[in-house]
């Protein structure tokens, strides 16, 4: 369902993602592990279609986000680590310019699926509240109805977990579970490990930009010869190497 | 920058320093003049004060986001408070000090005072803004006290438009262009004898005005010591007044200004104006614009600024009304048609600083939410063209009124009626791309208030082509124009020779108008379609 090939970023002469390559099978989900700073969000940035690569190519559902932009981010939904959303906006009305962004047919459909979405997410009682008296957990649940509502067959994910409470954590990880169960591959990057073991049925770990493993959590065991959890996986198969890029990219 | 602020400074002092020669030359009442001018000053930047204090406060005080490492480090409330208060008071000051100096340096050189003059002007001067800093945070701990900080902010941007609107028009109104008028000196003179009301004993402005008066006309005044007493006792009584006022209210306030708050979203007329769109623009357009309407409508720092835009566009006519055309020695018809033609540059530079503070922001305004339209199947080329689309038909709306209105008050010939519509209308596509291009090459997504975006180096740039192309089109017109014009004036016929020069004038008028859409828009479609 997504490819990367050869996937390449320079940031004035730093490689911030330097010649990934991973296959990512439909109906999974797929962790993307990594340190601060190895290259997960430029990486996810531009399999949203945000940044733009230096070089080579990615394919979601058989198409190549280079040659028709439009048509792959039709099918796939986005979720950043930091909700930016409009303020002015209610919750109910943000939505709605989703589905108009994605030109999704309207009534009687349309409100149907934004309530089912608002119930699932715990949000239905702010539906008609403007979004800036919304916490931040609020927020990030609200651009994850925004992204499910176009029901895309590829999610990418950035650091879903962050500012949701325990509640909030496991119902995302529930739904989640859900939409892979349907069919939807969720491609997402964490560096919460206990996340990853917990719901990544793949993963690939990226360390200064480039990949240094992948596989299932298993697979990863008999690379790092190393019985345990993911955890103690991950510290022997980065031990030794440098954890992000040696320079931070303003220096260059 | 650096060169305009002293180009600026430069000018205020050689006004001032005209001003004060010319009261010099009015015999009797010319010191009297300089004295209540001097009373003036001191008052309106005193109420500048103030007001500035009033707002830097608020965001100083209570919206800062610094203020929480603030508040959570071990240092007292009281130390908090005086240090954001110094800093707020550094904040708002300087810009007044800066405009405010030319101004007594022009009275300094007219009235040649001692030493003294300058030391007063240091201490009293400081005293002063201390006063009036005191006043200022004084007033904005009760209202955040009465009311959210957030709520606070936005009262004080409605009543600060207000204030200006209401100002602005007033003065207009006033018609100071009748003061040159010989017959109605009388009323002047009615006028500087009425100054002397608002300079009320009690003002700390007053205690200045009669303290430096002192040192400027060499001795003739009242005693310094008592003044300097008197302004530097009430200065150290506003900084205690403060420090228990905000011992009482300033972090239950802090603490207010923290709390989220619930708001509902107004809807119906909002929903009537989106519908509109829908048709026109297809859903993933329309969705955006109709944002971009609820979002305007619903921050007041935003639509207030309509007011201002009502108050330019009703001074701007008012102005053509009172025009003393009938008093000119120039043929009425040649004048009249002659500032038609200027009006239409007039018109062309209105727009522009319209079109700086909303389109230029157009793509700004999208903020940290960016993200969304760049992940979305909307493509880059169809949004920048979406929101030309969206601003072309209110601007053009908006200059033909200016230009058809104005001409009507002129009473123009048809001619001239018809061309200055024409020539508006095509100049509007060209103003209306540039403003949305260049906010496009320039965006400033992380503003922390929209207004600061169009004050950028993207809005100077865009101000400076604007002005340029509106100038190339009434240099391009200016000679057919005067051609067709006398012709007309004299009853012939135009020559052939003479057509060779018009057709190729307005034509260049077309294709520069045309090149002004293309060129920004490419420009600013390519800067998007990269940004990162």
């Amino acid at each position: 369902m997504i490819k990367l090939i050869n996937l390449t970023k320079m940031y004035r002469g730093l490689r911030a993602v330097d010649n990934i390559n991973l296959k990512v099978r439909e109906g999974i989900i797929f962790g993307f592990l990594g340190p601060n700073g190895a290259g997960k969000t430029t990486t996810i940035k531009m399999m949203a279609g945000v940044l733009k690569p230096t070089a080579g190519h990615i394919i979601i559902n058989g198409m190549d986000m280079a040659k028709e932009p439009s048509e792959v981010k039709a099918c796939t939904g986005f979720i950043p680590d930091r909700p930016f959303i409009y303020e002015k906006l209610t919750g109910s009305e943000f939505l709605h310019f989703m589905a108009g962004l994605y030109r999704l047919d309207h009534p009687p459909d349309l409100i149907n699926r934004i309530t089912e979405l608002l119930e699932l997410f715990e949000l239905i009682h702010w539906a008609d509240e403007l979004i800036e008296s919304y916490s931040h957990g609020m927020k990030q649940r609200l651009i994850m109805c925004a992204a499910l509502l176009h029901q895309p067959k590829v999610l990418i994910v950035d650091e879903p977990m962050v500012g949701l409470d325990p509640k909030g954590a496991r119902l995302v990880k529930d739904i989640f579970r859900e939409e892979a169960a349907r069919g939807t591959t969720i491609f997402m990057s964490t560096h919460s490990l206990e996340v990853a073991q917990e719901v990544c049925e793949e993963i690939a770990i990226i360390q200064a930009g480039q990949i240094i493993a992948t596989g299932s959590a298993a697979d990863l065991q008999k690379k790092s010869g190393v019985d345990g959890n993911l955890e103690k996986i991950f510290l022997k198969l980065t031990e030794g190497k440098k954890l992000a890029h040696a320079r931070p990219l303003s220096s260059t | 920058m650096g060169v305009v602020g002293l180009a600026f400074w430069a000018l205020m002092f050689l006004l001032s320093t005209r001003v004060l020669i010319y009261f010099q030359s009015v015999e009797v009442i010319g010191d009297l003049l300089a004295h209540h001018l001097l009373a003036m000053v001191f008052l309106t930047f005193f109420s500048l004060l103030v007001f500035s204090h009033i707002i830097t406060a608020l965001s100083d005080l209570y919206l800062s986001k610094d203020l929480e490492i603030c508040h959570a480090s071990p240092a007292d409330l009281e130390e908090v408070f005086l240090s954001r208060s110094i800093y707020t008071l550094a904040d708002s000051s300087w810009m007044v000090i800066v405009f405010g100096l030319p101004i007594l340096m022009a009275y300094a050189y007219i009235y040649r005072p001692g030493p003294a003059f300058y030391v007063d002007l240091l201490h009293m001067g400081l005293a002063g803004i201390v006063i009036a800093a005191g006043i200022g945070i004084l007033f904005t701990m009760v209202l955040v006290s009465l009311f959210p900080a957030q709520r606070t902010k936005d009262l004080i941007m409605l009543l600060s438009i207000f204030a200006i609107v209401a100002l602005y028009l007033m003065f207009r109104f006033l018609r100071p262009e009748r003061l040159v008028d010989p017959d109605s000196f009388f009323s002047v003179t009615q006028y500087v004898s009425a100054l002397k009301a608002p300079d009320s004993p009690y003002l700390p402005t007053y205690w200045i005005t009669e303290m430096l008066w002192y040192s400027l006309s060499n001795g003739k005044g009242e005693s310094r010591l008592f003044y300097a007493l008197l302004m530097w006792s009430t200065a150290s009584a506003v900084v205690v007044m403060n420090l228990w006022v905000a011992r009482a209210v300033y972090f239950s306030g802090f603490s207010k200004a923290q709390e989220a708050k619930r708001r509902r979203g107004g809807r119906k007329v909002l929903d009537l104006f989106a519908h509109l769109l829908r048709r026109p623009m297809g859903d993933d357009l329309a969705s955006v614009m109709e944002k971009e309407i609820r979002t305007f409508f619903r921050d007041n720092t935003q639509w207030s600024q309509l007011l201002l835009l009502g108050a330019l566009v009703a001074v701007y006519l008012y102005n053509f009304s009172v025009l003393p055309l009938d008093m000119s020695p120039i043929r009425l018809d040649f004048l009249q048609n002659q500032i038609a033609f200027l009006n239409m540059g007039l018109a062309g530079f209105v727009l522009s600083a319209v079109s700086v503070r909303f389109i230029f922001p157009a793509v700004s305004s999208e903020g940290g939410a960016f993200w969304l339209l760049q992940s979305s199947p909307l493509s880059v080329r169809r949004y920048l063209w979406g929101k030309y689309a969206f601003y072309l038909v209110p601007m053009v709306f908006l200059g033909e009124v200016l230009i058809i209105a104005t001409n009507c008050l002129l009473n123009v010939t048809p001619f001239m009626m018809i061309l200055s519509a024409i020539t508006m209308f095509v100049a509007v596509f060209g103003i209306v791309a540039m403003g949305v291009g260049l906010g496009a090459l320039y965006p400033r997504f992380e503003y922390q208030n929209i207004a600061q975006v169009a004050t950028g180096f993207g809005g100077l740039m865009y101000m400076i082509f604007s002005a340029l192309f509106m100038g190339v089109i009434i240099v391009l017109e200016a000679g057919p124009v005067y051609i067709i014009f006398m012709t007309d004036v004299k009853g012939t016929a135009i020559t052939p020779m003479e057509w060779l020069f018009i057709v190729p004038s307005f034509l260049m008028v077309l294709a520069i108008s045309a090149f002004a859409v293309y060129k920004p828009m490419k420009v600013g479609l390519k800067a998007l379609s990269q940004y990162e």
